[in-house]
């Protein structure tokens, strides 16, 4: 890699500033595509600004319905927690699935959610559960974060702080694993609320997005029938020598039909 | 890898094709376009910094405008050669026409090649990544040539 220069922020203030004062910085949380992005010479940044003695920035709580994630909270303690376990289960599941044991141990949830890769298992979750984005200027509805293919809504120097998970009734997460790193090739992620289902999906687009078409047939009807009805517009999805738009659209069909199965399997939780 | 879009500007089909032979428009519409000077009227050396996720590298390279048929659309092509990174290549066929509801419609047809090392770690997001750098530079294009026709038209 080249040379760099490494400071390690004791205070949220003081990682903001520094972010601020040096425009070639990047803030380092578990580092898991950074580091290898920095070995491999395809990034040169002037600061690491390390962010993993934050413990402002870790825990996990739930508080009048919302699940809340500290953004240092690694994979591995969502998928062990008892919180999330009885909060959203589904969630849990998901960190469980990431990548492999090595990323599940250093990689947090702050990290996947500010890097929005297209194909990382988080956003997914984020988009489902109505979440919270809590950064360090503010708060981003997940409808708003998501902006295209490795872009959000955040500015530079402003960091995520939380992520805070509407509890829904029930929800499930499927993926289709890419054999040899982990990502999802197609993963759907499907929570149900009293008021609406929301469909999340990633792997199979620019960036993770709602499908809209299933989320209107499952309100219409929570069924795999009602489901069967409606199919992925296949220009909206990519077309090239990783997988056809056909094929792409019909593994989240395939997808979303096992989160669902997955979800009616479920016993519904009782509103708080 | 082939990526179509669309773009209706504001603005009439002569303005339209003035702006896409300008440098100076050109130039602005480069995402992370550093450097642009004229070799030519149909070739620009440029300098790129190509900042997608974690990867940020600058690229040197050429623009270069042929097939010219005015005021229809011509060929555009742009490469870069981005050291250690590898190198990119974008070509995009660009047809103009009168769009239905005034204005000029502007569609291109874009296809990418990426090579180095880019190309071996990022296969998996070529695709979108190229995507939506063509869609960038024609959205920045739209709003460069709307702009001054709706305030012309205040």
């Amino acid at each position: 890699m080249y040379e760099t220069t490494y400071f390690r922020a004791s205070s949220l203030e003081q990682a903001v500033a520094w972010l601020r004062e040096h425009e070639e910085a990047r803030p380092l949380s578990g580092g898991m595509t950074l580091i290898p992005t920095l070995k491999q010479r395809l990034a040169a940044p002037s600061h690491l600004i390390d962010l993993t003695r934050l413990d402002a920035l870790r825990g996990i709580s739930v508080a009048n319905g919302v699940l809340r994630v500290g953004a240092l909270t690694r994979h591995a303690e969502v998928a062990a927690s008892p919180v999330v376990a009885q909060a959203i289960p589904a969630l849990a599941q998901l960190a469980s699935v990431i990548a492999d044991p090595q990323v599940r141990n250093r990689g947090t949830m702050g990290g996947s959610v500010a890097n929005n890769d297209p194909a990382a298992d988080y956003p997914s979750a984020v988009l489902a559960l109505n979440a919270q984005v809590v950064t360090s200027e503010r708060n981003i509805a997940a409808d708003d974060y998501f902006v295209d293919t490795f872009e959000t809504a955040l500015q530079p120097g402003e960091l995520v702080t939380a992520i805070e998970y509407a509890i829904p009734l029930r929800a499930a997460y499927t993926k289709f694993r890419q054999p040899a790193s982990g990502y999802a090739v197609v993963g759907v992620f499907i929570a149900q609320y009293a008021d609406a289902v929301r469909v999340a999906v990633t792997g199979a687009g620019a960036s993770v997005f709602r499908w809209f078409d299933a989320e209107a047939a499952l309100n219409a009807e929570l069924s795999e029938a009602s489901l069967a009805t409606v199919s992925p517009d296949l220009d909206t999805l990519p077309d090239d020598p990783n997988g056809s738009a056909a094929y792409r659209g019909h593994l989240i069909q395939t997808y979303t039909r096992r989160s669902l199965q997955a979800l009616i399997a479920q016993p519904l939780r009782q509103p708080a | 890898m082939e990526f179509t879009g669309s773009q209706t500007i504001a603005a009439s089909r002569e303005q339209v094709w003035n702006g896409l032979n300008d440098a100076a428009v050109l130039q602005a519409c480069v995402p992370g376009c550093e450097a642009f000077t004229a070799e030519s009227a149909d070739e620009f050396k440029a300098v790129v910094v190509a900042s997608v996720g974690p990867v940020k590298a600058r690229f040197k390279g050429t623009l270069l405008l042929s097939e010219r048929n005015a005021p229809n659309g011509y060929k555009i092509e742009g490469q870069g050669e981005g050291g250690i990174a590898g190198f990119g290549k974008m070509t995009a066929t660009v047809t103009l026409a009168d769009a239905e509801q005034g204005g000029t419609l502007l569609t291109y047809v874009a296809e990418a090649q990426v090579g180095g090392k880019l190309a071996q770690i990022g296969s998996r997001l070529v695709s979108s990544v190229a995507n939506k750098l063509a869609a960038e530079f024609f959205k920045r294009f739209n709003t460069m040539m709307s702009a001054p026709a709706e305030a012309a038209a205040k």
